[in-house]
């Protein structure tokens, strides 16, 4: 097929100033508005996925297995784990075996809400930095047990809705109607801990009232005699006594993220619908150009240019204006989304702007092209040539 | 005696329109000679366009025959008689539908992208065809800054530049002043005259229609014998 050169493609662009900045800005909209949906779905997943380490082992109470909120081991099942399983994890002779308490406390801070807002509370020993390798204190010192100190996730301002300075260290917050003061913050990049509050673990036993863990959270070494899962796993299930279980931590957050697929779907079709809003309103501002070219377009045909080779042209000039809006998008969306908290009821996750999501931005911005290109362009080349070149 | 290069018998296009049929063009015989120069007159809606179009290629006869150099143009497929419009016939408008976003040098050249050749012939074909128009100065140019003549001259260089064996027009100078007509018909003569073309144009106008060798009058889609308008076909007035 004998092609249109793409000069005429590329200044058919510049024949409406109007109608380029309508279409330029219109894709940017809508691709700005897929994009904000691509990194919301990549911020969640990516802050599930990097929370739970492949390495990890966690242990809970056999039917907990769902929520580790709900789970209650003995306290006595970390040491009893480092002494039963070995070949796990260790540094300057200590095991990497950290026992947690996990739940959700209502929290004020700041101007924040009165009644507080449920944020996820970790009672920790300081294996917990060890397990968690993604963790660190970014700021401040490790809170000491007795003295009401705790960390404060990077985040856990978001998911409370106040100003990252009501979280800096020093300060004040009250967790289910005691006061406790910001010792360090905690930075655990892309992952949930990140909207965390930790506290060391036998404050939290003692404010909460519990003499229970909710889970106890090993790491597997490496290099020979290193543990596997399935020691771990065959150590819960001989110690019937502790009715406990065995999984990966990786699993368990790859089973929140599953839980959070409803979320996604309807975040992915309202910004599917709001697209296709803008692909009605893309069909009339391309209907309209092509329109006023019908006579152009007979004459072409009349030349012998197949329709098909002119819808190829009409299709590069309408995906020339949406790929330019989407970059534009592209571009903004890598400077004011990307990172941009958002609160969810696990915790709180940053906007995630990366490849996978700007191309399937890019793909949108192209899509509206074509869809956006292929009814207007059918209507102005059904017409027999003889009636198109009557038109004026 | 020659073939005739244009065949039509019994060429009938109609139209259906609901119930009404309308019929634009009504068994029509028409004989053209290579290298003839022919003009059709007659009133408005009489079936000038209506004939052009069916020997352009641009529409199919509704019954009746049409051949063109031995070839039955109106069996054509649809796409056969797009690549046969690209190499046989080129169409010259009344409004020269030039692309406004192209320059005169890149509308010349648009037929010649149909067309597989070297870079370096098909500038020197569109420089010829450019020469040959009288506009090579003007080949940057845009249309909007041509005048009317100006376009219509570079419409021609677009018509010729493939060189097809025939020409259609349909009222070329409809829209331009005396003097640029006048410029307008004393080419289109030249094209007839010196490169062999073979043309059929339609006018209004008689002075222009007293350029081509033959004069034809359609009437309600029908050809009517005028002896006046045949005795000085040959000649060339101004
Ligand atoms: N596509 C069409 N549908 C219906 N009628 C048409 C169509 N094209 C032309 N006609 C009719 O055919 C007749 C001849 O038209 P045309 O050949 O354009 O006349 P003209 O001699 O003025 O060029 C007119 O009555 C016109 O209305
Ligand atoms: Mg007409």
């Amino acid at each position: 097929m004998q092609t249109l050169p793409f000069t005429y493609s590329a200044r058919n662009l510049g024949r409406s100033r109007l109608r380029l900045l309508l279409s330029v800005m219109g894709s940017a909209m809508v691709v700005l508005l897929v994009l904000a949906a691509g990194g919301f779905v990549r911020g969640m997943t990516t802050g599930l996925e990097r929370t739970g380490d492949e390495a990890n082992v966690m242990i809970v109470g056999i039917g907990s297995e769902e929520s580790i909120e709900r789970s209650e081991i003995p306290a006595s099942v970390a040491s009893l784990l480092d002494a039963s399983v070995p070949g796990l994890r260790t540094a300057f002779g200590t095991t990497f075996v950290s026992p947690e308490v996990q739940v959700q406390l209502p929290v004020v801070a700041g101007a924040g809400s009165p009644e507080g807002r449920l944020v996820l509370v970790r009672g920790v020993t300081p294996t917990a930095l060890l397990v968690h390798s993604q963790c660190q204190i970014a700021q401040g010192h490790w809170p000491r047990s007795g003295h009401n100190e705790i960390l404060v996730g990077q985040l856990a301002h978001t998911k409370l809705g106040v100003s990252a300075a009501a979280l800096a260290v020093g300060s004040t917050v009250n967790i289910d109607g005691r006061d406790w003061i910001v010792s360090g913050r905690l930075a655990a990049p892309r992952s949930v801990i990140d909207a965390e509050i930790w506290m060391p673990l036998a404050d939290l036993k003692e404010a909460t009232r519990r003499l229970t863990d909710s889970c106890v959270i090993a790491t597997l070494g490496t290099g020979p005699g290193a543990a596997e899962f399935a020691d771990v796993a065959a150590f819960a299930r001989q110690r019937l006594d502790l009715e406990i279980t065995a999984m990966t931590e990786s699993s368990y957050y790859a089973r929140l993220a599953g839980f959070f697929a409803p979320v996604r779907a309807v975040v992915w079709i309202t910004a599917g619908l709001i697209g296709l809003g803008g692909v009605f309103g893309g069909l009339n501002t391309m209907y309209a150009a092509f329109a006023s070219r019908v006579r152009e377009l007979g004459m072409l045909q009349c030349l012998g240019f197949r329709r098909s080779a002119i819808v190829l042209s009409m299709l590069q000039e309408s995906c020339l204006a949406t790929a330019s809006g989407a970059l534009l998008a592209s571009a903004a969306a890598v400077f004011f989304l990307d990172g941009v908290a958002v609160q969810f009821s696990m915790g709180a996750f940053g906007l995630l702007i990366d490849a996978p999501a700007l191309l399937v931005g890019l793909g949108a911005g192209l899509l509206l092209g074509l869809l956006g290109t292929i009814a207007p362009a059918y209507r102005c080349l059904k017409l027999p040539i003889s009636e198109s070149l009557k038109s004026i | 005696m020659s073939e005739p290069l244009i065949q039509c018998r019994s060429l009938t296009r109609t139209y259906t329109r609901g119930t009404e049929t309308i019929t634009p063009l009504e068994r029509l015989d028409l004989d053209v000679m290579p290298g003839e120069f022919l003009a059709l007159m007659g009133p408005s809606g009489s079936g000038k366009t209506t004939l052009l179009n069916l020997i352009a290629g641009i529409d199919r006869p509704t019954s009746g025959t049409l051949h063109i150099g031995g070839i039955d143009v109106g069996g054509l497929s649809r796409s056969r008689l797009a690549d046969w419009r690209s190499r046989a016939v080129g169409y010259i408008f009344q409004l020269y539908n030039l692309v406004p976003v192209l320059t005169a040098y890149e509308n010349v050249e648009l037929p010649l992208l149909l067309h597989r050749m070297s870079g370096a012939d098909r500038h020197s074909r569109v420089a010829a065809a450019l020469d040959l128009v009288g506009i090579t100065d003007r080949a940057d140019h845009y249309p909007r800054q041509l005048s009317g003549g100006q376009e219509q001259r570079v419409a021609i260089a677009r018509a010729i530049v493939a060189d097809p064996a025939i020409l259609v027009a349909d009222e070329p100078t409809g829209d331009l002043d005396k003097a640029s007509a006048a410029a307008i018909m004393e080419l289109l003569g030249r094209l007839s005259r010196e490169a062999g073309k073979t043309l059929i144009m339609v006018s209004h106008d008689p002075a222009c229609a007293a350029h081509a060798g033959r004069i034809l009058h359609l009437d309600k889609g029908r050809l009517v014998e005028h002896a006046a308008a045949t005795v000085g076909a040959a000649g060339v007035t101004t």
